[in-house]
């Protein structure tokens, strides 16, 4: 007997939103990337299309992050002190498919750079690689504005992705994307209201919509994943049903977060039961990636070399059709 | 104990009273009657006097505004007597005779819409002349059941009480209008009882009070229950503000006060004895000449006026002591009418839906209509009914007293010296007003609040999320160690001689008080599984609500973007019910069956109403599409 397979019909689909700029576009890139475009809920080929693979963003820091876990720092040792030379690592041995790019070094207490020095990183890491960028400062609004700002005018053209745009501040960056034309991460703490309330004012500024890029917050494994599942899944499943302020690609920082896990960074003398400590990090960042793939993240902004690997590997599984 | 005199300027009363008094007390006891929202504790900074000279003890004035201490302002709450003294109560830090919304301009309930369009008035006092056979020596039947026989007689009454008042008069009266008497009955369904006796054949008709209690203000109107004509109206504001100006912190003063109860019931009785009084001498009436009142106030209003305990209102699981309070009489409430007179209180619903909602539910007959209805009375509280005649949901959403002034930086309420317009020209940012009164501006109230709101909105000042912009350059928008906030009025054109502005504090404010009570609807209608687009009638009633201006309203997001036709300001819903019930017996059984009969849906159970509320703090929500005439605008 055939197994009638129930489908869900929906109104709408999330906008495909293209990052990087090559020479006749007014950029330097070699090859864009475009994400989003997803008409079902993640994965699920049978009911509607995904026409895009999420892409994995591999993290560059511009000053040496001494904080790091040494299994991290291992893998890309040598060219930690060049945000340059990391990136090419990143792209031509491990593969990224775009660089993220963090400024923390305008932080007045991690060095203080100044917004001419921001511009020269941002180059010299534009001119190492031929992938979309995306840029982000250290956190502090008056520095970012500032920062952004600054890099948004030097690099215009490029569309890069700069972020982030907060409820709190957004105006500046958002007026630097409009200006000299790049896409701009709005960042939500967790809130599928504020996440939406921000899109909207972020559009009435004159931002078109396809300029956006979503970053709903997320929480490592154990540290709340599941709460950043459901956020995803409601943004998806609001997007699906017509809402266009919702139906925007996301990314998520999950590098980031699963590197903070203690989990991921004590040590097997600590906890015997726990394994190998530098196999236990790159599992807690690939798993953390894998699970929120199935929330719909379309860019994945990631640390480990290994963890790269594997969750590169599990993306290229889920994007084969299944026979339904 | 020493007593000392305390004169109060410029009004040049002068008490006395003991070392150590409260110097906000002793200007209630000089009849001053001082703002304190927040009921004493020295927290609201708002009974700022000036010391003229006198010697005292100071407690705690650090939330006393700072250009005030540096004018000579002190926070009388803070202030304890230790000798004579001499203080100024600034024009700012009074109560001042109130702008009260005194219910719809009807004089007569006889119009075809109204409750006595199909209906006939059936009032529960009505006066009979009684003509009786005298008595001889045959026929030695007592005074009473004389009289009792002849009601029956002629009137067809039987089981007909007396007070005892009424019974010491009968015999004389009965004598003196030579065997024909004029008893005035009132009838609330349980027992008729006469409650007045005069001689002969009486040329006054019969009288009623309705009156309104609320948090803020209490409003009286008094009635020829015969006619069911409306002959006066009076309202002033609730001397309770005095121990603070939500329910919630009188409440607290009851607990924190042996002698708070009973200092709450006869604040509120003062007040109404005094319109009372004001009414009747105006209409040359005595105060013998009312055998009945019928009152309708919130849950916590109607307890403290009948001077029972509202503590466990406050604490969880929130349960009132009753909803459904005894007729009393007015002697034992200590009012100044008939002590014989049945006073009768409206019943609540649950413990924040009060006698208010019933009597406004009464008086707009959403019970009778085919029509799905929502009522909104927004005030310190925003309370919602929703339904029609098969069925009937309320609720109360916490929106707290910014549309009422309080926790607004430069807000008060609606009364002289209140902006309750603006307009912000979109180029210049300049701004146009209009105040209660025709004063200098000494504050906003709850109109202006909402025109601001929206019209800053508009002028692109503020963001949807309720943030002040930069973008515009004007020396209106400044940057201060709070946050920014707009100029409305610069200090030399303000009554006040400081600058009135919005702050950022102000709009986070507004933004909650609004997207609570959008919050309420939409959660009700959810847990009915409606749509707004089901609602077929909205009527808006409090005393804020003759005021609001619909379509700013709806552009802040306050109420749904309905089609304007759907919305009727009703006005003092609550004074109408009252009124309704005074004239018709009936009505004082719907009352109890409406209450009965509506379903209280309590908000703070389950996450939905706080899902729904943090989406409706965004200007005017996060859901744009329930706000399709703005949106495509």
């Amino acid at each position: 007997m055939p197994v009638q397979v129930l489908k869900e019909r929906n109104s709408s689909k999330v906008t495909s939103i293209t990052l990087g700029a090559t020479k006749e576009q007014g950029g330097t890139r070699t090859g864009t990337i475009t994400v989003g475009g997803e008409a079902s809920l993640p994965f699920l080929h049978f009911e509607g299309e995904m026409p895009n693979k999420p892409v994995i963003a591999m993290e560059v820091v511009d000053r040496v992050p001494e904080e790091w876990n040494e299994e991290l720092k291992a893998a890309f040792e040598g060219v930690m002190d060049s945000p340059a030379a990391w990136a090419k690592k990143s792209v031509e041995e491990f593969g990224a498919d775009m660089i993220f790019l963090k400024l923390q070094s305008a932080d007045p207490e991690l060095g203080n750079s100044s917004p001419e020095k921001c511009i020269e990183t941002v180059k010299s890491v534009l001119a190492a690689v031929g992938v979309p960028l995306a840029v982000v400062g250290c956190g502090i609004d008056e520095v970012d504005n500032k920062v952004i700002a600054a890099v948004a005018e030097a690099c215009a053209g490029e569309n890069l992705l700069l972020g982030f745009a907060t409820q709190e501040n957004y105006n500046t960056i958002v007026a630097a994307c409009m200006v000299h034309k790049h896409t701009v991460i709005a960042q939500s703490p967790l809130d599928i209201n504020i996440c939406k309330q921000l899109n909207i004012l972020i559009s009435e500024m004159g931002l078109p919509l396809d300029k956006i890029i979503i970053d709903p917050s997320i929480g490592g494994l154990g540290y709340g994943i599941e709460y950043a599942y459901s956020i995803g899944e409601r943004g998806r499943i609001g997007t699906l049903q017509g809402d266009k302020m919702l139906a925007l690609p996301t990314l998520g920082t999950i590098g980031f977060e699963a590197w903070k896990a203690k989990e991921a960074n004590v040590g097997i003398d600590e906890f015997p039961g726990w394994g190998e400590q530098a196999e236990r990090g790159i599992l807690w960042e690939a798993v953390t990636a894998s699970a929120l793939l199935q929330s719909g993240l379309d860019i994945l902004v990631m640390r480990h070399p290994e963890a790269v690997k594997l969750v590169r590997k599990n993306i290229g599984d889920l994007m084969v059709p299944n026979s339904l | 104990m020493n007593k000392y005199q305390v004169t109060f300027m410029p009004d040049k009363v002068t008490v006395a009273v003991m070392k150590g008094t409260n110097l906000l007390l002793a200007a209630k006891k000089a009849g001053i009657d001082i703002e304190s929202p927040c009921g004493g504790h020295g927290t609201c900074g708002k009974c700022a006097v000036k010391i003229l000279n006198g010697a005292y003890d100071m407690q705690d004035d650090s939330h006393l505004p700072k250009e005030l201490k540096e004018m000579g302002y002190t926070l009388a709450c803070q202030v304890k007597v230790r000798n004579d003294m001499t203080v100024e109560v600034p024009f700012l830090s009074r109560l001042t005779r109130h702008k009260v919304v005194l219910g719809s301009k009807r004089t007569k309930f006889n119009k075809e819409h109204d409750y006595f369009g199909k209906k006939p008035m059936d009032p529960i006092c009505r006066k009979y002349a009684v003509q009786l056979e005298a008595p001889y020596l045959s026929d030695s039947l007592n005074d009473l059941d004389r009289l009792k026989h002849a009601l029956s007689r002629q009137y067809g009454l039987t089981d007909v009480r007396i007070a005892l008042s009424c019974l010491k008069t009968l015999p004389s009266a009965l004598r003196q209008g030579g065997w024909e008497v004029t008893v005035t009955v009132a009838d609330t369904g349980s027992a008729a009882e006469i409650v007045a006796v005069e001689p002969g054949r009486s040329t006054k008709p019969a009288y009623g009070i309705a009156v309104d209690i609320g948090t803020t203000t209490v409003v009286v109107n008094l009635l020829n229950t015969e006619k069911g004509k409306i002959l006066d109206k009076a309202g002033s504001y609730n001397k309770q503000a005095v121990y603070g100006s939500d329910v919630i912190s009188r409440i607290i003063y009851t607990d924190e006060h042996a002698d708070g109860l009973a200092l709450l019931q006869k604040a509120v009785v003062e007040t109404i004895n005094e319109l009372i009084d004001g009414i009747l001498r105006k209409n040359g009436l005595e105060p013998g000449d009312i055998p009945v009142m019928v009152c309708g106030g919130n849950t916590v209003m109607t307890h403290l006026f009948m001077g029972v305990t509202a503590s466990y209102l406050r604490l969880e699981p929130y349960v009132p002591s009753a909803v459904k309070f005894p007729v009393v009489k007015a002697r034992e409430l200590n009012i100044n009418i008939n002590p014989e007179a049945a006073v009768i209180t409206i019943p609540s619903v649950a413990s924040y839906v009060g006698g208010d909602i019933t009597a406004g539910v009464l008086a707009t007959m959403i019970a009778r209509s085919e029509a799905l209805t929502l009522f909104i009375d927004i005030g310190t509280n925003g309370e919602l009914v929703l339904g029609n005649k098969d069925w009937m949901v309320t609720c109360s959403c916490s929106a707290g007293p910014a549309f009422e002034g309080s926790g607004i930086s430069c807000g008060m309420r609606a009364m002289d010296g209140a902006i309750d317009w603006i307009a912000i020209d979109h180029q210049s940012l300049e701004v146009q007003c209009k105040v209660i009164g025709d004063t200098k501006p000494l504050g906003i109230c709850g109109s202006g609040l909402i025109y601001s709101l929206s019209e800053m909105m508009e002028a692109g000042i503020i963001d949807r999320a309720g943030k002040i912009l930069t973008g515009k350059a004007s020396g209106r928008i400044r940057k201060t160690s709070e946050g920014r906030e707009y100029v409305l009025i610069y200090a030399e054109e303000s009554g006040t001689g400081q600058d009135i502005v919005i702050t950022e504090g102000d709009i986070k404010n507004l933004l909650r008080a609004k997207g609570a009570i959008f919050a309420g609807i939409r959660t009700m209608l959810q847990m009915v599984q409606l749509d707004t687009s089901a609602i077929e009638r909205v009527y808006i009633a409090g005393g804020f609500g003759n005021d609001i201006n619909l379509a700013d309203a709806v552009n802040i997001g306050l109420l749904p973007d309905l089609p304007a036709e759907k919305y009727e300001y009703v006005g003092n819903s609550c004074i109408q019910g009252a009124m309704i019930v005074l004239l018709c017996r009936e009505a004082l059984a719907e009352s109890e069956k409406l209450a009965d009969g509506m379903t209280y849906l309590e908000l703070s159970v389950g996450n939905q109403f706080m899902d729904e509320f943090i989406s409706a703090m965004f200007i005017p929500h996060t859901d744009l599409s329930l706000f399709p005439t703005l949106h495509s605008a």
